[in-house]
């Protein structure tokens, strides 16, 4: 048998090791249209704040993929599949047949349609490239716009900050990181980014981008502002990069649709990671969940299947954390509620700054910390009762349980340091 | 492998192994550096001592986006590289018992690593509640553990003391 994945990132590297678990003897090709043994995106931001360096990115070395028993094409772009000949045609014009196929092909970031966005001082966050390409924007004094307030757009607004740039967020709906915070939540990450004098402008739409001849940008708000800046970070959103196989998908609807297998409607053609559209713990529609840890759990099950393991995946649970302007911000599944849902909300509770959990008829369906790190630990103590829906009908009791205050209390009573203090 | 036992009956809430781990740790006896933690609740008149169980499909090494958790060939430890950690945090959302601590000062996550294969809380344990047994035995222990609950449980749903 012959397994082609496409792709180099969390889905396709969790189902190589996978399928391995389960099939020694196959022959695997790994094609990936980027160079080399795999970084991960995630630690992008965290270059750009030069808490990493450059081969602190990799995640993989180059033998690692032969240890695995994987043969590789990298740098190589995948164009498209024929299904019935059961081949996937490469870029440089090579035809490579397969058995079983993955996509594993991710997303992209998303272009909004203002006008201007293909100027030379337009940026994303998204690739090495990119980061590379940015450390070398991120100069002391230099400005910088945002559009968008999602994780990846504040990551960058923090790492420029640190680094000295002078930053405006500009966000189109009322509340900064809309998909991952409730307001209240929200608010008091964006008091943080005011006291560390990052701009924001929610409620605002970037109307266009003008870059001059000496590679000054201007960016035209609703609000009838000109932006001066010497770079602009586009970070609205992602998309799947979903048209290897058009066949597969839905009209008119983003993302591959997959099975609780993680097989599309093409039989032996598999999809895991951001590029899907699949199936989540709380039932209903599927959905895209475009996190690591989601296409981790989404691989696995795809390289299983792939060897004929017959796994079925339990669903995606949106699960989100990562520290910005010095505040841990955590959040997990449901975290806002629907009418008739019973909210447990504290504030400033030893080092937590915010903490909401919602519950419906006693069972947790998601929550949010801000704060301290041991927000974090607190909702991963919460994960399973969320994913398996079962539940805890005293909060404050499981909350005793847990020794959180314990916990609080004994943290490493590291100083209150915060990024902004540093830069003054 | 081996992994560190508990029995919460036999923990007295002496915190030793709690100073141990801290000192090995930190070469200080603050008990915030400690991967082992004695949850103690007066109410209910009981003591739990918490550290990783060296989960045999762990979570936090698969989920970890930096490559950075690994299991120790040696002591089958799953084990944090500081070195490599970026401090996302995303092992303290995927541990499920709670049991990787963010080191603020360093600004990386730390837990247990089994302290190469003679782990320290063990030692300090001064009432058995503590041992380093072999995975397998353990389960034999649950199991043990689990019939004699199921036997009181029994004996009561019958009537009987
Ligand atoms: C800056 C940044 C920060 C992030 N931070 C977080 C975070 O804190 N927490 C979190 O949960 N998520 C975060 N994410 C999202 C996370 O990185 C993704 O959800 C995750 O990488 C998805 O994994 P994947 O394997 O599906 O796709 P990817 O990791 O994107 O991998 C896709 C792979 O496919 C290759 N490829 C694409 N198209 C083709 C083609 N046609 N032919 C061949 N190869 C192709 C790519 O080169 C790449 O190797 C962040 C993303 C970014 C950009």
């Amino acid at each position: 048998m012959h397994v082609v994945i496409v792709g180099n990132g969390a889905a396709a590297l969790s189902a190589l090791e996978s399928f391995r678990g389960h099939d020694r003897d196959s022959r695997v090709t790994l094609v990936s249209g980027e160079q080399g043994p795999a970084y991960s995106r995630v630690l992008l931001p965290y270059y750009l704040r030069r808490r990493l360096s450059r081969d602190g990115l990799f995640i993989r070395r180059a033998d690692d993929y032969a240890r695995l028993g994987a043969a590789t094409e990298f740098g190589v772009r995948a164009e498209g599949v024929d299904p019935a000949r059961r081949v996937l045609e490469l870029a440089d014009g090579r035809r490579l047949g397969f058995d079983r196929l993955l996509i594993a092909t991710g997303s992209s970031p998303m272009r909004p349609p203002i006008p201007g966005l293909d100027g030379a001082g337009v940026h994303t966050l998204w690739t090495l490239d990119d980061a590379v390409r940015l450390d070398s924007v991120f100069r002391e004094g230099a400005r910088l716009v945002v559009l968008g307030s999602g994780f990846v757009a504040l990551q960058a607004a923090w790492a420029a900050r640190q680094r000295g740039l002078q930053v405006s967020v500009i966000e189109l709906l009322d509340q900064i990181l809309p998909r991952v915070l409730d307001p209240a939540a929200a608010q008091i990450l964006s008091e943080r980014l005011h006291a560390c004098d990052v701009e924001v402008r929610t409620g605002t739409r970037a109307e266009s981008v003008e870059t001059d001849r000496g590679g000054r940008v201007r960016v035209s708000t609703s609000g009838g502002d000109r932006l001066p800046a010497d770079a602009v970070i586009v970070a609205t959103g992602a998309r799947p990069n979903d048209q290897l196989l058009p066949e597969c998908l839905e009209p008119d609807r983003p993302g591959i649709p997959v099975a609780d297998t993680m097989e599309t409607v093409v039989s032996g053609v598999y999809a895991a990671g951001d590029v899907t559209r699949g199936p989540t713990a709380r039932g209903g529609p599927r959905e895209i969940h475009a996190l690591w840890p989601t296409a981790v759990e989404q691989g696995r099950v795809a390289g299983a299947n792939l060897a004929g393991a017959g796994r079925s995946y339990g669903g995606s649970l949106s699960m989100n954390v990562t520290e910005m302007f010095d505040l841990t911000v955590a959040s997990l599944g449901q975290f806002v509620e629907d009418e008739g849902d019973d909210v447990f909300e504290e504030h400033d509770r030893g080092g937590i700054r915010y903490m909401k959990i919602v519950t419906r008829a006693g069972v947790p369906l998601g929550a949010i910390a801000m704060g301290a790190p041991e927000g974090a630990v607190l909702l991963g103590r919460l994960r399973p009762f969320v994913r398996h829906r079962r539940a805890l009908p005293d909060l404050p009791a499981f909350l005793a349980r847990e020794d959180l205050d314990g916990r609080l209390a004994h943290r490493s009573a590291a100083k209150e340091r915060t990024s902004c203090a540093s830069l003054q | 492998m081996r992994i560190v036992a508990v029995d919460p009956d036999a923990c007295v809430a002496c915190r030793d192994c709690e100073y141990a781990c801290a000192f090995r740790q930190s070469g200080d006896f603050a008990r915030s550096a400690s991967h082992i933690r004695v949850n103690f609740y007066a109410d209910e008149r009981a003591c739990v001592p918490l550290t990783c169980m060296h989960c045999e499909d762990a979570w936090c090494l698969a989920v970890c986006p930096a490559a950075a958790i690994d299991r120790d060939p040696g002591t089958g430890a799953v084990t944090i590289d500081a070195t490599r950690c970026a401090g996302c945090k995303m092992c303290l959302l995927a541990c499920p018992y709670g049991n990787i601590h963010f080191n603020a000062e360093t600004g990386v996550s730390a837990k247990c690593d089994l302290c190469g294969g003679d782990p320290m809380c063990v030692r300090a344990c001064i009432s058995g509640a503590l041992r380093y047994v072999d995975a397998e035995e353990l389960a034999d222990l649950r199991r043990e553990v689990v019939d004699a609950s199921l036997k009181r449980l029994l004996r009561l749903s019958k009537g009987v003391r």
